[in-house]
């Protein structure tokens, strides 16, 4: 014994339901397979629901008068197992689905890579921290003046880790709760002279120079040329014998500077100005110390006119007068090498010839550079031929 | 209560009783009343005006254009939305350009029974909106509810230009309305189906009421989802659209056509060129499988979108 | 006994055949425009039949809808073209009816019942059809439109459609068919392969009637005859004509494909050379004082054109670039 239900069909397209006209047996009745069992109205005609099966119509779930939709059951009819057999109804179950095949243990077969990014995710994968800015984000960042840089204290709560705009506007009113002074232009300026030369590998080298000789020219100079003009000079003596260590990386080729143009750093209020020596290759020691003391009274007082400044291949800092011994200072980010110089100290030299340590007075020359143009070795013989020229200031 | 093909019969009945210049045109439209009788008994309200067309698609439409020419006003109903390819060339190339070449306007309609059915098949289950929309000097509506079929075909009937009429057979008898509306908004506007802030639902036709189904889904979720009622592909309600996507920042597009240069194409165009500061994420769509519509209900039940697949969509989207 | 109606007068021959000879000395120009480089797009010409077209136009009047096809500038003119429209909207002049948005034959007033044909051969068959029957609607009567189409056009489906619709409403549509022998390089025997295209008016149940193109009093009878049944409610008639086409298919085509026995044969005849020998032979007018209308007809040709070719052409800045009549339903967003 099994019960089958009598279904409302789909008698047309877009038919969603159908009213009762007839009911055609009454519940007890035996009924045959395809017979008429009610009759029922739609929108187009009157048409006839017939038996799924033969049986006894066990009972009747519809009222006349009444509207049904499709997929309703109006009825159960009662039938034999022979009969439920006989129409495969005495398996409701659909066939199950082939199980996945799965890896077996030492299977040879390469196995398939999977793409990281399933099923394309409108966010990429791996989007850690600012890595990844939606259109959306770059636009309210650029309403609110930042830079990516800016956001580099948040960790993202996105996908793949990605800053959000929520992750944003919580760090922007957590902001609000501390003291805020504006930026100067010149502060500004700066970081963003910074972000563009951090794009690049950036490393520094350094060796300790004896200063002596250098000291012991300047005391009898009557014009007591400063400590960053004699390196200023060095570095354009050496770059004028080989200016390669100066050249740009620019896809696949090295630009070489057209002239030894080199500046030096000089601190104005909040940031660093740098006035530059035009073609310090060409002229003497002695030729450059006024034109040397005039620009950087001009940049202390930001007088600085435009044609002093810009378009040097090298600059000098002498983060010594801040009384650091040792800096890795960041070059600026259209140029390749930064000389720096530390403060000056008495340190215990071994001297080979006395068998003792002896006083000398030393200071840390660094050379920042792009590591893309140089390497080590070149960075090193660069700040050996200084340090030549440093210990013979007369060839200056 | 009031159906989808009622709310069109009675705006044809309100046409022609209004406007002397409308009649119709179409096959086994008069005493017949139209194979989904959409004219049903108007034939004998409105002797003479509710014309029987021989089963040529071509010329039907081509007689509305002459007809129009002199001054009528005629509605041509296409049998199926899937045999107005028939017709083409007289509505892209002959009412498309007409206006455009000579100055003079062509105000017919084109009504178009569009959409799948359980059942339909290949040729009785297409949208054609994307191919109209595509030639110029034509305008194309998608009415999802009883109030638009009412108030659209009655406006599309005073428009002087061409307008290609795709009302979804699905919702003929599935739709109901309480009463039909006294004001709605012109052609051309979207219409807000369901206010949102996660993320934005752009859709049109049959596939406004899975979007809600599925919206209504992720809002147990904590989702709030946006639905926009396209309404009319072309004019295509640009604005509307960009402004909701401003609020969600996420934009799935959702239509039963097939993917390729299809109105979720167009939409996200749009969005992407005029929008593209607004996007949080990439924007996604959801469009029927890129086949012919299959004819076995088990096939057509996942041939077009759904509320379920429409929802895994949005899932995917939400993922900040 | 004929009815005085039907009756071709002398100055109804004499006037047809000064449209025919107008429509002839234009369309040279055309062509010798052509081959100098001043024309904008193809050149299309009706040389050979212009008898038929003219027939047709010249039996309409103010109130009828006529939809002429490529070769029928003798019936453009019949129904009230002119030659400076023709010659603007050839030479793309901006104040061409078409306003350089259509050009060469693809040119009409709708509004004044001159339908603007599309190159789809058939489509304005039931466009004319569609026109009647709003006409009918609206209570208006004793009107009837007509429309020109070649032996090809008749294998489309939108003749078919669009006759046997016409039919199905018994409106009063003339198909005039002109059976050059030709459908651009394909001969009849490719074309069909009922032994004549007279045929199908049975088929359609239709009146049908025959007409030698080459031949001006035939055609002015025949299409008045045709016109007069369908003004009277006898319903669609088609007319068929055989004739030549005496041109390529564009000017740019040489015919080299025709067959020359064709073009030995009566049906290549000249019509407008036959007209002419009729209206000597009739003692209407002498060999001399249609010599002389030629050159006037020239004359004034010749002026048109030069003044034409002066007209500015149009401008794209001043277009409105728009395809919907109405502004409020054309899109924002997909102009550049």
């Amino acid at each position: 014994m099994a019960l089958v239900p009598i279904k409302m069909p789909q008698l047309g397209e877009s038919i969603a339901e159908a009213t009762i006209v007839r009911i055609l047996f009454n519940a007890g009745d035996q009924i045959k397979a395809d017979s008429d069992l009610f009759e029922v109205e739609t929108n187009k005609a009157v048409m006839a629901v017939t038996a799924p099966c033969s049986g006894t119509l066990h009972e009747i779930n519809a009222e006349t008068g009444t509207s049904y939709p499709v997929g309703s059951v109006l009825g159960q009819i009662d039938i034999t197992s022979d009969e439920a057999k006989r129409l495969g109804l005495d398996n409701p179950e659909k066939p199950s689905r082939k199980p996945q095949k799965t890896r077996q243990e030492g299977d040879s077969s390469p196995q398939k890579v999977e793409p990281t990014i399933p099923g394309g995710l409108p966010v990429p994968a791996h989007a850690g921290g600012v890595s990844y800015l939606s259109p959306r984000m770059k636009a309210r960042m650029a309403e609110l003046g930042l830079r990516a840089a800016d956001l580099s204290s948040i960790a993202g709560s996105g996908a793949g880790g990605r800053v959000t705009i929520e992750d944003l506007e919580r760090f922007m009113s957590g902001i609000e709760n501390n003291r805020i002074t504006p930026a100067s232009p010149m502060r500004k300026a700066v970081a963003d002279a910074m972000i563009r030369s951090w794009s690049r590998p950036l490393a520094t080298v350094g060796i300790p120079i004896r200063l002596d000789n250098l000291l012991a020219h300047r005391k009898s100079h009557p014009a007591k040329p400063g400590p960053a003009l004699y390196a200023l000079r060095a570095l354009a003596v050496a770059l004028g014998e080989n200016s390669a260590p100066a050249g740009r990386l620019i896809g696949e080729s090295i630009v070489h500077p057209p002239s030894v143009d080199i500046g030096f750093a000089v601190e104005a209020e909040d940031g660093v100005l740098v006035p530059v020596i035009r073609n310090a290759d060409k002229f003497s020691l002695d030729d450059l110390v006024s034109r040397y003391n005039r620009l950087v009274e001009l940049a202390r007082q930001r007088r600085l006119p435009p044609s002093d400044t810009g378009g040097s291949i090298a600059t000098i800092t002498n983060y010594g007068t801040f009384g650091l011994t040792l800096a890795t200072p960041i070059p600026l980010p259209e140029q390749t090498l930064l000389l720096g110089m530390g403060a000056g100290k008495t340190m215990p030299n071994w001297d080979p010839k006395l068998e003792q340590f002896v006083p000398v007075l030393e200071a840390t020359f660094t050379l920042s550079f792009d590591h893309r143009v140089l390497d080590g070795g070149a960075a090193g013989r660069l700040l050996k031929r200084i340090e030549e020229l440093l210990n013979a200031p007369e060839l200056l | 209560m009031i159906t989808y093909l009622e709310a069109i019969r009675l705006a044809q009945q309100k046409a022609l009783a209004t406007d002397s210049r409308v009649f119709l045109y179409g096959q086994d439209i008069g005493v017949f009343g139209g194979a989904f009788k959409a004219t049903k008994n108007l034939s004998k309200e409105f002797p003479g005006r509710v014309i029987d067309a021989p089963i040529s698609e071509d010329a039907i439409v081509g007689m509305a254009i002459g007809a129009a020419i002199e001054g009528a006003r005629p509605i041509v109903e296409m049998q199926f939305a899937d045999f107005s390819t028939c017709a083409l060339n007289q509505i892209v190339n002959h009412a498309g350009t007409l206006y455009y070449r000579t100055g003079v306007p062509c105000p017919i309609v084109v009504r178009l029974p569009s959409g799948g059915t359980s059942g339909g098949g290949p040729f009785h289950s297409q949208s054609m909106e994307a191919i109209y929309s595509h030639w110029p000097g034509l305008i194309v509506v998608t009415p999802a509810t009883v109030e638009d079929a009412y108030s659209m075909l009655l406006e599309a009937v005073n428009i002087d230009d061409p307008v290609i009429f795709c009302e979804h057979k699905f919702l003929y008898y599935h739709l109901k309305a309480e009463a039909l509306p006294e004001t709605s908004l012109p052609i051309g506007k979207a219409r807000i189906a369901r206010q949102g802030r996660d993320a934005t639902i752009v859709t049109h036709g049959a596939m406004l009421h899975e979007s809600l189904a599925a919206a209504k889904e992720l809002e147990e979720d904590g989702f709030e989802l946006e639905v926009v009622d396209l309404r009319s592909v072309k004019p295509l309600d640009t604005d509307t659209v960009l402004a909701s996507v401003a609020r969600t920042g996420r934009l799935l597009c959702v239509s039963e056509e097939w993917p390729w240069g299809g109105v979720t194409s167009e939409v996200i165009a749009r969005v992407s060129s005029e929008g593209f500061g607004l996007l949080d994420v990439a924007p996604m769509r959801v469009n029927a499988k890129d086949t012919p519509v299959p004819y076995h209900p088990d096939l057509w039940s996942v041939h077009r979108p759904t509320a379920s697949t429409i929802a895994a969509a949005a899932r995917r989207l939400l993922q900040t | 006994m004929s009815k005085p109606s039907e009756r071709v007068t002398e100055s109804d021959y004499l006037k047809a055949y000064r449209i025919m000879l107008t429509s002839r000395i234009v369309e040279e120009k055309l062509a010798s425009l052509y081959r100098a480089g001043m024309i904008k797009g193809g050149v299309f010409l009706g040389r050979g039949q212009e008898a038929l077209s003219v027939s047709a136009g010249i039996n309409l009047h103010r109130g009828d809808i006529f939809a002429p096809l490529i070769r029928d500038q003798a019936g453009r003119l019949a129904f009230g073209d002119t030659v400076l429209d023709t010659l603007r909207t050839y030479l793309g002049s901006q104040l061409g009816s078409m306003r350089g948005r259509d050009g060469n034959i693809h040119r009409g007033r709708p509004r004044d019942g001159y339908y603007a044909m599309i190159s789809h051969l058939g489509a304005m068959i039931p466009a004319v059809a569609g026109g009647l029957l709003a006409k009918r609607l609206s209570g208006e009567q004793g009107f009837v439109g007509a429309t020109c189409i070649g032996d090809g056009g008749t294998s489309t489906g939108a003749f078919h459609e669009g006759l046997n619709a016409a039919a199905v409403d018994n409106l009063p549509l003339v198909v005039v068919v002109a059976n050059n022998q030709y459908a651009y390089s394909t001969p009849n025997s490719r074309q069909y392969a009922c032994s004549d295209l007279l045929d199908k008016a049975a088929g359609y149940g239709i009146a049908g009637h025959k007409t030698d193109g080459t031949n001006l009093l035939d055609c002015l009878q025949t299409l008045r005859k045709a016109v007069a049944s369908a003004r009277s409610g006898a319903g669609p008639q088609l007319v068929v004509a055989s004739l030549l086409r005496l041109v390529g298919h564009g000017e740019h085509d040489d015919f080299s494909y025709l067959d020359k026995t064709l073009k030995q044969s009566p049906v290549g005849s000249d019509c407008l050379l036959l007209a002419e020998q009729h209206i000597i032979d009739q003692g209407w007018d002498t060999k001399d004082e249609l010599a002389k209308w030629k050159r006037d007809i020239e004359e004034e040709i010749n002026t048109t054109a030069d003044r034409v070719r002066r007209e500015p052409p149009p401008d794209p800045e001043e277009d409105d670039w728009e395809a919907l009549s109405r502004a409020e339903y054309r899109e924002q967003h997909t102009s550049p």
